[in-house]
């Protein structure tokens, strides 16, 4: 190899090409993707989230849970997404286009968290169960106790503090940041069926513009 | 099919060397610091991992923010330090020319290290991007993208006045980097940080950048120093030297394709994975020929610095065969979101391409600063230390990694019992981390002394014949 600009220009052509393809044409390929509108249900799938929730979303973000948790189901042959209950189908780019930043997770230490919120409401657990949770830890995850403050009970109990067992006198309220990140798991739900999640078979009209 | 990059005839410390001294030594000195850190930061994340409680108490030291900060420290801070100097003082001996604008790669050096503690700090306080690879906080990267743009221009600038036409192996590998990572540093602050791209597309694009920053910017600066060094140290040939061109090339035209291969099955555009996975098959060429070209190197016959050398390159085809045989469809079902994938990151981080820096480094800091290392036995612990260390580390992974897929795949196992089947491998693993953190104290502890101690003799004495090099002559 003897010339420079022979050199460079290759060097040039060769990230142009992948930056071309994974960059660009993935952008032009669906970067104007919109929710879905349901005429049927009235609305605009997926919905996005409200104040706390979305909060909630920089709160998992900032404290580095999608390095233990992936959001993102596989389909139903690809792995036993579906058996452990994380989702019926395959997460789809639609799922995300409310997310300022898509966090999919690259590690499953705990479980998937994609329809948390969903599965949270079937097996009937609530934000004061959820709150306890992560304030105590499970297994390989760490007690988040940080995200509370112990204080002395004055008249009433604060409604959303936890009881500590053998203290009567004190209680621990959740900050501000736990109560947005447990309404954003809470609000973590992603089971609307679009034209591009139906089974060929279920689906009775092709699905237009999708493959 | 035989290639000497440089005349034996040249004398082993020259006026090239000591033209790049300031530069590479605050780049080597701050590789060196953020190789310590990282590796605290790297223990103290392990540790977490089997035993969550331990400094869970405040959010700055949550595992999330600790493994952001130890990924960062070792990346940006020691292997884009190291690898820069490897790469400048390349360029500057083959270019056969004194470097020019050392101030400016000095100055470039200085502020990539404060914007690095600056990020640091920030990814403490919670401004991590979330982005694996790609953590740093918003606020210090375009700070970053002009420091390295600084440090590279020595190194285009030793290119482009190099004395001879014909260009060396070693060339090619190291001047890539300086220019492959502004351009896809840059691409990913505009469209994952200042001007983000919508939806899953931001997941494609970090894949994209990782990749890049792995196999286009670190992966060469190591392969740059192997090519040098084996013909330099062993005096034996590249073998099939006529296939490096296509190796090369091969690398930069398919390797930034690769890193779809990550988010198989993932909510993104099919063809995205699968040019991942025809990607990483591919690239299977250019592992080959590097390994057949460096062959050479896998006996070091007593050279220190080969020794460290041979290890990172066998790291590195295995790495590479590994990705190639874990981009597979069936076989990504079961190693994806494991620890497995973790083990193949650190085979190719912390075994390829700090075993090939750090053979480098033992044969060009004496040269740079003109005095041997002060202990050979420092050295021997090093390699020790972090040859078992990684064999701890990345061994307990892989295992640990194919429990928690078998696991994973068995739906009536809880969390809380795959944790508690993996905790013996990965306290393996810290082990392992132990270990290396010691062999990097050991590098740390050598550099200081050979900073400070007082050459006795002349130094164009002590650098000939090269096997008398990286190893001190008393």
């Amino acid at each position: 190899m003897k010339s420079s600009p022979l050199f460079f220009l290759g060097l040039f052509a060769a990230l142009a090409l992948s930056l071309t393809a994974l960059v660009l044409a993935t952008n032009a390929q669906y970067g104007s993707l919109a929710p879905f509108a349901d005429v049927t249900a009235g609305a605009a799938f997926p919905q996005a989230p409200l104040g706390l929730a979305a909060r909630g979303h920089m709160v998992y973000q900032d404290l580095g849970c999608a390095a233990c948790h992936t959001q993102q189901v596989r389909r139903a042959d690809f792995g036993h997404d579906k058996e452990r209950g994380w989702g019926d189908r395959q997460s789809v780019a639609r799922d995300y286009v409310h997310e300022d930043r898509v966090l999919l997770g690259e590690l499953r230490i705990g479980p998937d968290l994609t329809n948390f919120g969903a599965r949270a409401a079937a097996h009937g657990l609530n934000a004061a169960q959820l709150l306890a949770f992560l304030h105590n830890g499970q297994g390989a995850m760490p007690a988040y106790s940080f995200l509370f403050v112990k204080q002395l009970v004055t008249g009433q109990r604060s409604p959303e503090a936890l009881t500590i067992p053998g203290s009567p006198d004190y209680e621990l309220v959740p900050t501000h940041r736990a109560e947005a990140l447990v309404a954003y798991l809470l609000s973590l739900s992603a089971d609307h069926q679009y034209p591009e999640t139906m089974q060929p078979a279920a689906a009775a009209a092709p699905a237009k513009g999708t493959k | 099919m035989t290639t000497t990059p440089t005349n034996a005839a040249q004398p082993e410390v020259s006026d090239i060397d000591t033209s790049a001294r300031c530069p590479l030594l605050i780049l080597i000195g701050s590789a060196i610091m953020w190789l310590v850190v990282g590796g605290v930061l790297a223990l103290i994340a392990s540790i977490q991992l089997h035993t969550p409680g331990f400094l869970a108490c405040c959010p700055s030291l949550t595992y999330g923010r600790m493994e952001a900060a130890q990924e960062t420290a070792f990346l940006y801070g020691w292997a884009i330090n190291a690898g820069l100097a490897v790469s400048l003082w390349l360029l500057a001996r083959l270019g056969g020319a004194p470097l020019r604008a050392a101030g400016l790669a000095s100055v470039g050096a200085i502020f990539w290290n404060l914007a690095l503690t600056l990020g640091l700090v920030g990814i403490f306080a919670g401004d991590l991007t979330g982005f694996a690879f790609f953590q740093l906080p918003a606020y210090v990267q375009p700070i970053m993208f002009v420091a390295y743009a600084a440090v590279a221009v020595a190194g285009v600038l030793a290119w482009t006045g190099r004395r001879n036409a014909f260009t060396f192996a070693t060339q090619w590998y190291a001047v890539a980097p300086l220019f492959v990572f502004p351009w896809v540093f840059s691409v990913a602050q505009v469209t994952l940080l200042f001007a983000p791209v919508h939806g899953t597309i931001q997941a494609v694009v970090a894949a994209w950048f990782g990749q890049n920053l792995g196999a286009l910017v670190l992966a060469p600066f190591a392969l740059a120093a192997v090519y040098y060094l084996l013909p330099k140290i062993s005096g034996r040939p590249v073998r099939y030297y006529d296939y490096a061109g296509h190796a090369f090339w091969t690398l930069l035209v398919i390797g930034g394709w690769a890193g779809g291969r990550q988010l198989i099955g993932g909510p993104v555009p099919v063809w995205v994975a699968t040019t991942g996975i025809i990607a990483s098959v591919l690239l299977l060429f250019h592992y080959v020929v590097v390994g057949v070209n460096l062959s050479g190197a896998l006996c070091p016959r007593g050279s220190l610095a080969l020794r460290f050398t041979a290890i990172g390159l066998k790291a590195y085809v295995l790495g590479g065969a590994i990705n190639a045989v874990t981009s597979i469809r069936a076989v990504a079902k079961f190693s994806q979101f494991t620890f497995f994938s973790v083990a193949q990151t650190q085979l190719l981080l912390d075994g390829a391409f700090t075993f090939m820096i750090v053979g480098a480094l033992y044969f060009l800091v004496p040269r740079l600063v003109g005095k041997p290392w002060p202990s050979s036995a420092l050295i021997r612990i090093h390699f020790a230390a972090i040859l078992s260390g990684l064999v701890l580390k990345v061994g307990g992974l892989f295992v640990a990694g194919w429990i928690q897929g078998g696991d994973l795949n068995h739906a009536a196992v809880s969390f809380p019992t795959i944790a508690g089947d993996v905790r013996m491998w990965l306290i393996a693993a810290t082990a392992g981390q132990v270990l290396t953190l010691l062999g990097s104290l050991a590098l740390a502890l050598n550099f200081a002394r050979l900073l400070v101690v007082r050459a006795e003799q002349p130094a164009a004495e002590l650098f000939r014949p090269p096997a008398a090099m990286e190893v001190p002559v008393s």
